[in-house]
């Protein structure tokens, strides 16, 4: 019955993290704030919701649900590592294709000029 | 099967297949296409096809994009018409 | 031109719907498929069937590689011609014939420091990668899965390769001499196994008869047939998705991708 519970929880939590991943996908200004937005919203929720799963199959705590519980959370742990590393890859490729920041006017730029970056 | 969720796949992939022919950018193009095979992927999985589904998320949605990816990359990425 | 395209598919296009009214009803149990043809059904007979004939508890394994396996050593045979054809368009050696790797093989190549996340990522991804994808090619007997999958799992691997560090690097590890000879190798054991059932005098592809070379009663024998057909899917399938990558990202030329 707690263990219900929690799951339900996890997974409402992923799912309200999806559409603040979702929302400020299509609301904010520039390609890195997006991609920011993507990256951790959708990483963070999707743990979230899978570890959710893993709960709720491994309530009875017999051989098959532990093993299927066990299956997800190594897919939480592939997801850990991957999702985040792609975001990393494709920030990195739109910094080396000069791609500038939505920044405000007295800020400085901490990116640098983007005619000087190394591609 | 739970015929509302296969309507509401089937319409996301008419208007999937759709974008990816209209669309000019080819970029674009490849990535809407890949969420068509991974929409195709869960179709089949919730039919119970699962060997079909496991095929078209591995060649459809991943080895396939990184071959269009690889063209577009050494051809042009904006369709002429 | 525009105009004679059009006319084409929608001329296509009213053929396959009209064609889509002689389909029998959706989960109809008079059609063919399900059985409604005088008192022999297919589908029955896969579904009470498999199990006793080949030991396999994977319908769509059996069906795939057993009852089915001229289609399926077919569809090999298309996806071998497809690499072929694709290394036999793209495939050109530049004048000069450079030969081995055009830079030292490291992780941090040309001192890219953001390099370094991507590759250590993957470095610890691909070998989770391709036990999974053997995992796959092995364990298609009781889950879903077979040598087209995990084949083409085991060749997005070498990809991964390819695309986190260098095109060379990957080379380095699965040369080209080394994905043609697997490439044909696949089919040639798909083949020669259906052979091997001809010369003991059973049908092509009949793998009960294998039994004296497995070791093992006739139903275990189609079985680990079954298993060998599907190792040989396997290696073409890998060797014909890395050739594919490899062609498409260097040009043809196989001196540096990406």
């Amino acid at each position: 019955m707690i263990l219900d519970l929690v799951s339900m929880l996890l997974i409402a939590a992923g799912l309200l993290f999806f559409v603040g991943a979702a929302v400020g996908l299509v609301r904010f200004p520039d390609f890195y704030t997006r991609m920011h937005a993507a990256g951790k919203g959708d990483t963070l929720s999707s743990l979230l919701v899978i570890s959710g799963f893993a709960l709720h199959e491994f309530k009875d705590f017999e051989g098959m649900d532990f093993i299927l519980a066990l299956k997800l959370l190594a897919i939480c742990v592939f997801i850990m590592m991957t999702s985040p590393t792609s975001t990393h890859a494709l920030i990195d490729a739109g910094y080396e294709d000069g791609i500038e920041p939505v920044i405000a006017p007295d800020a400085e730029n901490v990116l640098g000029d983007p005619t000087s970056r190394q591609p | 099967m739970i015929v509302a969720f296969d309507i509401i796949i089937l319409i996301f992939l008419v208007i999937t297949a759709v974008i990816s022919l209209r669309v000019r950018d080819l970029l674009g193009a490849t990535m809407v296409l890949s969420i068509y095979s991974f929409l195709m992927c869960l179709l089949w999985a919730e039919m119970g096809a699962v060997d079909v589904a496991f095929t078209e998320a591995a060649v459809g949605a991943g080895v396939s994009t990184v071959f269009l990816i690889a063209t577009i990359y050494h051809t042009r990425r904006h369709s002429s018409d | 031109m525009k105009w004679i395209g059009l006319i084409a598919v929608v001329l296509t296009g009213a053929l396959l719907l009209s064609a889509v009214g002689d389909f029998p009803d959706f989960g109809d149990p008079k059609s063919p498929a399900n059985g409604g043809v005088g008192d022999f059904s297919v589908s029955q007979y896969y579904i009470t069937h498999t199990e006793q004939d080949t030991k396999v508890p994977n319908v769509v394994t059996a069906v795939l590689a057993d009852y089915r396996g001229y289609d399926t050593m077919f569809e090999t045979t298309v996806i071998f011609i497809a690499g072929i054809g694709i290394i036999a368009i793209l495939r050109s050696h530049p004048p000069g014939g450079r030969r081995g790797p055009a830079h030292p093989i490291d992780a941090t190549v040309d001192g890219d420091h953001q390099r370094i996340i991507i590759g250590i990522t993957c470095r610890i991804m691909i070998p989770i990668i391709q036990i999974f994808a053997l995992y796959v090619v092995a364990h298609g007997h009781h889950s879903p899965g077979g040598g087209f999958q995990g084949g083409v799992m085991l060749g997005a691997s070498f990809i991964l390769i390819g695309l986190s560090r260098d095109l060379q690097a990957a080379l380095a590890r699965f040369s080209e001499r080394r994905f043609i000879v697997l490439a044909c190798l696949g089919v040639a054991i798909y083949a020669g196994f259906g052979l091997l059932c001809l010369l003991l005098e059973r049908n092509f592809l009949d793998y009960g008869v294998l039994d004296g070379f497995f070791h093992t009663d006739p139903v275990m024998a189609r079985s680990h047939g079954i298993f060998a057909v599907e190792v040989g899917v396997a290696f073409t399938v890998t060797a014909i998705m890395f050739a594919i990558y490899a062609n498409l990202s260097s040009k043809g030329r196989l001196d540096e991708g990406l």
